[in-house]
């Protein structure tokens, strides 16, 4: 068995507990009686709608419900109880009496599940019991079992996509896929996004001078740092190559704040990676640090590629403009375009950011107000 | 109808619950017989339905075949049958004698 199944109570070791509605106390005590002699809890109500209230309180394993009451009568409680999904799956007896066969075709309108004839043979009052109960701890164990696989299930999609996106993300992309599953199937979209790359500068020289297996590791601990600052701020990541990064903010669910939320990503990613810049610098003598590039604007999202490959990710001009950005950055900078900037002025120190002007950039026919966020960074 | 003695067999683990059913079933008669002096039919044929469903539950098959007659009765408004049917009644629950085994 897994190990979350492991984890769920057992359906089969608690108690079985029998309701018994009945207006006659002879008759709900001869019952009890019975039922308790078998191990079973039983509980009796003295009319229908005592006993529908106590249905609905004690939640019981089984209900023995005799059918001639004065009120409410055992039909009624019966397809009250049957046609309310909270409680149409405890198994209703009805107990009716021997000659009125009547009886039991009304009683199976009303969704009787057994009957019991009156006056009542312990014999065949606790064969039927018992048949149900057996019957519910099957049904109890499957169902049981069921929950276990599908959270099982659930658990390794969120894996995943953990992934790819934040495992907050990868929650709600999980629940979006249990109501509607739009999210993936949509064709492409045009969407407002906050795109942010972000590289290593100084990385090149570094790869000139150690070996290989080092270069991986000095990567893994780079875009560790990275992707845990995205995350943080739950961002989609969508693009990692060489040394750079491509997340975005806004896409696959909108966010009020994705410039914000930008803004002390790139923050993050340069705080972070400071002290792990120190120690490279010591010991190879080369100054690294991450340069980031922001900017907001329409995008397309979409599923790219061959049906054998195929990349979720975010195209058009925020995109390459950042990208842009970040390759003129220098290590702990960031560089925004002015609309990201003007959401995000208020979270900055006064003096931090340096405005560049319009400035064009390469392969860009027209020229952007560029702002420049120095990361004040601790070694 | 009436004899001289009325002997029961009971089932032993039933006994706890033999003297509040017996003081039910006393109670039960006097209820039975207001309902009839109002000519109450409707009362006499769920209180002869009840009797039909407990008497013989308990083993107490009479209970229930007095029951069974008292519901008929009160269904075609026949007094006289469960007047007869109450006498009989009375006098078994005078002379009942229960055996437990």
């Amino acid at each position: 068995m897994s190990e979350v199944a492991a984890r769920l109570p057992l359906g089969l070791s608690s108690g079985f507990r029998v309701l018994i509605v009945d207006d006659d106390p002879d008759m709900s005590e001869f019952l009890a009686h019975m039922l308790r002699a078998e191990g079973m809890d039983a509980t009796t109500a003295t009319d229908g709608e005592e006993g529908i209230a106590k249905v609905y309180a004690e939640a019981p394993d089984l209900v023995l419900l005799d059918v001639m009451m004065p009120g409410v009568t055992g039909f009624e409680v019966c397809s009250r109880l049957k046609s309310d999904e909270a409680t149409a799956m405890v198994p209703i007896v009805l107990v009716t009496a021997l000659d009125d066969s009547a009886s039991r075709v009304r009683g199976i309108e009303a969704g009787a599940d057994d009957f019991l004839s009156k006056p009542v043979r312990r014999e065949e009052l606790i064969a039927r019991v018992k048949t149900l109960r057996r019957l519910h701890e099957t049904r109890r164990e499957l169902e049981r079992r069921r929950l276990a696989a599908e959270v099982e299930s659930r658990e390794a999609i969120r894996r995943a996509f953990s992934r790819y996106v934040s495992p907050r993300l990868a929650d709600r992309i999980i629940e979006d896929a249990g109501s509607e599953g739009e999210l993936f199937s949509r064709r492409a979209q045009r969407i407002e996004v906050v795109a942010l790359f972000a590289d290593l500068r100084g990385f090149t020289r570094i790869t000139e001078r150690t070996e290989v297996v080092e270069v991986v590791a000095m990567l893994n601990e780079y875009f560790s740092i990275l992707t845990d600052a995205a995350y943080h701020h739950d961002a989609t990541i969508f693009n990692m190559a060489g040394d750079s990064l491509l997340v975005g903010f806004n896409v696959p669910f909108p966010q009020e704040d994705a410039a914000e939320r930008a803004c002390l990503t790139a923050q993050e990613m340069v705080a972070r990676f400071a002290p792990v810049a120190a120690r490279w610098e010591q010991r190879y003598g080369i100054a690294t640090g991450v340069g980031v590039g922001i900017c907001m604007g329409e995008a397309i999202l979409a599923n790219v590629g061959s049906p054998h490959y195929t990349s979720y990710t975010i195209i058009g001009n925020p995109v390459n403009t950042a990208a842009r950005l970040m390759q003129t950055a220098p290590a702990n900078e960031v560089l925004m375009c002015g609309s990201v900037y003007h959401k995000v002025r208020a979270l900055l120190p006064e003096n931090s950011v340096e405005p560049r002007g319009e400035v064009t950039l390469r392969g860009k026919a027209e020229p952007i107000a560029i702002y420049a966020a120095r990361v004040a960074v601790v070694d | 109808m009436t004899q001289s003695a009325y002997t029961v067999t009971v089932a032993k683990d039933l006994a706890d619950l033999i003297p509040s059913f017996m003081n039910n079933r006393r109670k039960e008669l006097e209820t039975l017989r207001a309902a009839l002096a109002k000519s109450d039919f409707e009362e006499l044929r769920r209180l002869g339905h009840r009797m039909k469903g407990a008497g013989s539950s308990y083993g107490f098959d009479l209970v229930s075949a007095i029951g069974k007659a008292i519901e008929d009765a009160a269904k075609a408004s026949d007094a006289a049958v469960i007047g007869s049917n109450l006498d009989t009644y009375e006098d078994y629950l005078a002379k009942l004698e229960i055996v437990y085994e």
